[in-house]
């Protein structure tokens, strides 16, 4: 085989790519500004800015920051009202980390979200090789209680995850995020609570992939050979 | 043919009684009785993992000997120990060791590093040579270590702390070589001495009785067939429950009265009376292509 004349790349730089590719096309799906080239950068591109001397990934250089689109931050603001007719969107930069270490723990976890605080990030995602311990989790879950970290929270994803782009699968239908003015419609239009939809947990793949909230509802779009396109709604718990 | 009735029949049933309170308040006590024990598990892990976020930075002292901990670090390592499960204790030992220290939590040295980074190491022991796992070998500094960490684990409940009777339970044993520094404050293992509990008889006593009567009162409840725990609001429920009469429900039917004027409009004797009834209204209203309703919505 001609293998001189083309460049060859380690299976952990390939699989690093993937991860990478899809945590962008993650970010840029939620809302938030990306760079259409991010998504879609080349795996030539990736080994040129992230390989090490030895071929492997370098963790350290792929971290960034995004920051959320006008129609994102008009989604995570409640609708204005006489009392407060400019409500602040509960959404913010984001920073998105890889991280290096074989176990991550309380340690990674808490070193993460000091950073995020001293640096004003609203939110953070953090990429692991591997999941983190028991007590890193329970940490997560409790965060908001906590006084540490940042205001949006840290959500955790292991690399695994972002191998390939689970939203890009034929039958995974189109999920979106109605904003909070649209839930409300929503509610109004058939005299429902919200407890009264069918429900979504926040840990599902999908509901992960878009970071999806607790109370946010979002509208998923099938196509369906015999009624066309048809929607339904659920609720995140 | 006659035109058929649109109304419905509303069913009423003269035999049922009226929906009973107590019962549902019932159900309110075992849904209450859940989320407390809900809340106190919550609470419990909260503080857990507290402790091992504090522990993390333990002794207080880098220069501290684990065979000699210092009263304070005993007393604080021994305060945290008490909802520990043993699981908790290996959680600690995980986090610990991953911010490269020791596992035992009074002692300030980093863990053993293994000679080589192999997943099997070959190891001397006083059993000659053995081949164990790395990760094992890199969890204390020092068999010394291994052995003080170790027994406090035995001493550790398995029980999770909010299923505990009569609170959290009591204080683990340290193994020390300075008892003299502790003994005042502490319960402290000495080697080859009996160990004494410190919790005075009066106290003991005391429990004793509230057990006692705690026990007398569950069994009590299992005897009227309520669930234990929920005992003064079980027994006042069954106080004032009262026998509902089955006769003379408001709801009984009424023969349909022909209101003069209207005759005109009956069928078979009834008025139909839909445009009373605003549920109508809203299902006509809702007929239109109810998927998209958001369609005027910016996407
Ligand atoms: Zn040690």
């Amino acid at each position: 085989m001609a293998d001189s004349d083309k460049p060859r790349y380690s299976p952990s730089l390939m699989r690093m790519w993937r991860v990478y590719r899809t945590a962008k096309e993650m970010c840029m799906d939620r809302g938030y500004n990306i760079l259409e080239e991010d998504t879609t950068i080349t795996l030539e591109e990736f080994a040129g800015k992230f390989a090490r001397e030895d071929g492997e990934p370098d963790r350290q250089r792929m971290p960034f920051s995004c920051e959320p689109s006008d129609e994102m931050l008009r989604k995570y603001s409640a609708p204005p009202t006489a009392k407060d007719p400019n409500p602040q969107p509960q959404i913010g930069q984001l920073w998105v980390e890889f991280n290096a270490d074989e176990n991550v723990g309380l340690k990674q976890l808490r070193d993460y979200m000091q950073h995020l605080s001293n640096h004003n990030f609203y939110s953070g995602i953090m990429v692991c090789i591997k999941p983190m311990t028991g007590m890193a989790l329970r940490l997560l879950r409790g965060a908001s209680g906590l006084d540490e970290g940042p205001k949006g929270g840290v959500e955790v994803f292991v690399e695994q995850d972002l191998l390939v782009n689970i939203t890009k699968h034929e039958l995974v239908p189109k999920h979106v995020l109605l904003s909070r003015e649209e839930k409300a419609q929503l509610l109004e239009r058939y005299r429902l609570k919200e407890t009264q939809l069918p429900r979504i947990q926040v840990t599902d793949p999908v509901a992960k992939y878009l970071g999806l909230r607790r109370g946010q509802v979002v509208k998923i779009i099938r196509k369906s050979e015999t009624a066309g396109r048809y929607a339904s709604y659920r609720w995140a718990i | 043919m006659p035109p058929k009735s649109i109304l419905k029949h509303s069913v009423v049933s003269t035999n049922a009684p009226p929906p009973s309170k107590p019962v549902s308040q019932r159900h309110l006590d075992v849904a209450l009785q859940h989320a407390n024990v809900l809340e106190q598990r919550k609470q419990v892990e909260k503080e857990v993992l507290q402790s091992i976020i504090t522990l993390l930075d333990f002794p207080s002292s880098p220069d501290a000997d684990p065979a000699r901990p210092s009263a304070s670090d005993a007393l604080r390592f021994q305060d945290y120990m008490v909802p520990f499960q043993p699981s908790d204790y290996d959680s600690l030992i995980e986090e610990r060791n991953i911010s490269d220290r020791c596992g035992y939590a009074l002692c300030p040295r980093p863990k053993r590093r293994a000679p080589s980074t192999a997943k099997k190491q070959i190891i001397e022991t006083s059993n000659g040579v053995e081949i164990v796992d790395r990760k094992l070998l890199e969890v204390w500094c020092s068999d010394d270590c291994a052995r003080r960490a170790l027994y406090v684990k035995v001493q550790l409940n398995e029980e999770p702390a909010w299923m505990r009777q009569g609170g959290y339970g009591d204080k683990i044993e340290l193994m020390v070589e300075n008892p003299e520094e502790h003994h005042k404050a502490l319960p402290l293992r000495l080697k080859r001495e009996a160990p004494k509990k410190p919790v005075k008889q009066e106290e003991h006593d005391i429990a004793d009785a509230w057990a006692a009567r705690d026990d007398a009162l569950a069994d009590l409840a299992m005897e009227r067939g309520e669930k234990p725990g929920r005992l003064s609001k079980a027994n006042k429920d069954l106080i004032t429950e009262k026998i509902k009469e089955r006769v003379g429900t408001p709801q009984a039917p009424t023969p349909p009265t022909r209101t003069e004027g209207e005759s005109h409009m009956a069928i078979e004797g009834h008025v139909p009376q839909s445009r009373d009834r605003p549920q109508q209204q809203n299902d006509e209203e809702d007929e239109d292509d109810a998927q998209d309703w958001d369609k005027h919505l910016p996407t």
